[in-house]
Formats: structure tokens, C-alpha cells, sequence
């Protein structure tokens, strides 16, 4: 995975097949317990101005509950009247942005035209802050099956994932500390589990990163000649 | 330029004026990245660079702040946008205990 670059067509990073298809599934896993547990009606993500006449219900998934989270910290009858009023909205308008966020990278819908060119991952400037915001919800999801509570817990994920990867190559993983196996506590992930989506959690995040540093820059300039 | 300064300063006087009794909270999370946050004080809020990274830098390091003020409707409108930005806001009445001070 290479970092995104501004260029005329849009800001384009070059992704392994296996990164393209890895985060498209988990893009379009997301929007699917997003879709189920935020009680989205079937086909509310193709014809979001549909009218809504339920009882929004707050989601039940932890995860769902951190993308559409309660407006109000102590005041319940507002954090329900927000709910009513805007959940459908919002979890139909991110399903959607993950949806296309998955079209986008998807190799099998994106195709190596040129394999020594490596893959292309285009995003095109309207179509960028969906983009990074997609890789946010992602990225929220991910976070909370992996326990990451605070900065801490997230250096120490980037600390294990870069140094399995230092390791892959030696493969001498001898389970040294024979728990290999053992669940992890806060996550429910067993080691190889919570490395592999730690190494998907940390992929979205370079990603993001660089997306943000060439979409801040293009922001500035552009409104610095307002 | 004078134009420009003086409508700013009404401006301020009204989004922080005593008729407004509610804030937006934005909170801190491990997640989101600092130049994202950046970004979505700046592009929705129109915030310039300088606000923008003072704001982002509160949530950081004292775990909130306040992002916008007004009446109840117009934070329902911003805090609705930052959860489709996916960032962990609320809104509460100005006067309440914390709004300004410390945390829930």
C-alpha cells in the first residue's frame, strides 16, 4: 500500500489486491450490522428520503451504537427524539458511503488493467471525503472488536503489527508462551485473530492518513484563494 | 477588510451571545485521526486552520470541546454532521454543569 497522491484525475494510492479486496469485504461487512442493527428498512440505503415512521431503536452492537451514539450524555428524552429524527439518515447515508467506498477499492469490480503498474486505487475529488469518512467507520468498527480504548491500547496495536510483521519473514513463532490460543481479554480476538485484524485496522488508517494530508492541503489552497 | 471584520464581529456576538443556550460537544476517541478532525472543523464548520487545530488539539489533550453554540435546533444539525463524520459529539444546554467546566 502506497500513500495517496493528489494527481488531475484525483488522489490515487496503489493497494495489493489482497488490501483492495480485504477492506472492500470489511466495508460491506460494516454496512450490512450497520444496516441490521440500526433497524434501516431493506431498501433504505437506495432511496434515503424514504419515509421513516418507526421507532428508531438504539442499536444493540457496541460498534453500531459508536457510529450512531446517543446526542445526550444524561438528558434520555433527547437523545431518543435525536435518534428519531435523524438515525435513519445517518446509518442510511453511511451505508451507502461504505457501499461505494467498497465499489471503489473492489478488485473484482476494479480490475488490474496494467499489473506492473501494481493496483490503482482512484478516488475521485467529489468522491473523496465519503471516501475517508467510510475509512472512519471502518476504522470505528475495527477498534472496537480489537478493545482500543485510548491512545495507548492503539501504539501498543501499531507496536504488535509492525513488529509481526518484522517476524513474518523469520517465521520462528514457537509459542514460546504456549497461549497462543487464549482469546484475547478485552477483544474476544485469539492472537492470530487480533494480529490480522490489527494489520486491517492500522492498512485503513495509513490510508486515511495520507488521504486527509492531501485533502487538508487541497482545502487550504482552495480557500486561500476565496 | 473592514467590511469583513465587522460583520465578524456581530456574528460572534450572536453564535455567543447569552440567547443561545446550547453547545456542541465533540469528544475524544482513540480513532480518529488528528489531521481528520482537523479537517471537519475546517470544511463544516468553516473554521479557519489556526481555530481548527485549537479545537482539535482540546479534544485531544482535555478529552472535549466545544465546537458550536446556538439554539437547540442548529446543534441538532451539527451534531448530526459529526456523526456522519463519525466523530463522538453531543449537545447540552450551556448553563449545565459541564459544559464548560469538567466532565460527565
Amino acid at each position: 500500500m502506497t500513500p495517496f497522491r493528489s494527481t488531475p484525475a484525483g488522489y490515487v494510492a496503489t493497494w495489493e489486491p489482497v488490501e483492495r479486496e480485504v477492506l472492500a469485504r470489511v466495508a460491506r461487512d460494516v454496512a450490512d450490522l450497520l444496516s441490521a442493527d440500526s433497524g434501516l428498512p431493506e431498501d433504505a440505503a437506495e432511496s434515503a428520503e424514504v419515509a421513516f415512521t418507526g421507532v428508531a431503536r438504539v442499536p444493540r452492537d457496541p460498534a453500531v451504537q459508536r457510529l450512531l451514539p446517543d446526542a445526550h450524555r444524561e438528558d434520555e428524552e433527547v437523545a431518543a427524539e435525536f435518534r428519531h429524527l435523524t438515525q435513519t439518515d445517518l446509518a442510511a447515508g453511511k451505508v451507502a458511503r461504505l457501499r461505494g467506498f467498497a465499489e471503489t477499492v473492489d478488485p473484482s469490480v476494479e480490475p488490474v488493467t496494467d499489473p506492473g503498474d501494481g493496483d490503482q486505487v482512484l478516488v475521485e475529488r467529489d468522491g473523496a471525503q465519503d471516501f475517508a469518512a467510510a475509512l472512519t467507520d471502518v476504522r470505528l468498527v475495527l477498534a472496537e472488536r480489537l478493545g482500543l480504548d485510548d491512545d495507548g491500547d492503539v501504539e501498543r496495536l501499531h507496536d504488535e503489527v509492525m513488529s509481526g510483521l518484522m517476524s513474518e519473514d523469520e517465521d520462528e513463532d514457537e509459542d514460546e508462551d504456549g497461549d497462543d490460543g487464549d482469546p484475547d481479554e478485552a477483544s474476544g480476538f485469539d492472537a492470530e485473530q487480533r494480529v490480522y485484524w490489527g494489520g486491517v485496522f492500522v492498512a485503513a488508517g495509513f490510508a486515511q492518513e495520507s488521504l486527509m494530508d492531501e485533502l487538508l492541503a487541497d482545502l487550504r489552497a482552495r480557500r486561500g484563494t476565496d | 477588510m473592514t467590511e469583513a471584520a465587522t460583520q465578524e464581529d456581530t456574528s460572534t456576538e450572536e453564535v455567543f451571545g447569552l440567547a443561545d443556550p446550547w453547545v456542541t460537544i465533540v469528544w475524544n476517541d482513540p480513532v480518529n485521526l488528528m489531521s481528520y478532525v482537523s479537517y471537519v472543523f475546517e470544511s463544516y464548520f468553516g473554521y479557519p486552520e489556526a481555530k481548527a487545530r485549537t479545537l482539535m488539539l482540546q479534544v485531544h489533550h482535555e478529552g472535549r470541546a466545544v465546537v458550536s453554540t446556538g439554539p437547540k435546533e442548529r446543534m441538532e444539525v451539527d451534531v448530526q454532521a459529526m456523526h456522519g463524520f463519525g466523530l463522538w459529539a453531543t449537545m447540552q444546554q450551556s448553563d449545565a454543569p459541564g459544559a464548560a467546566g469538567e466532565g460527565a
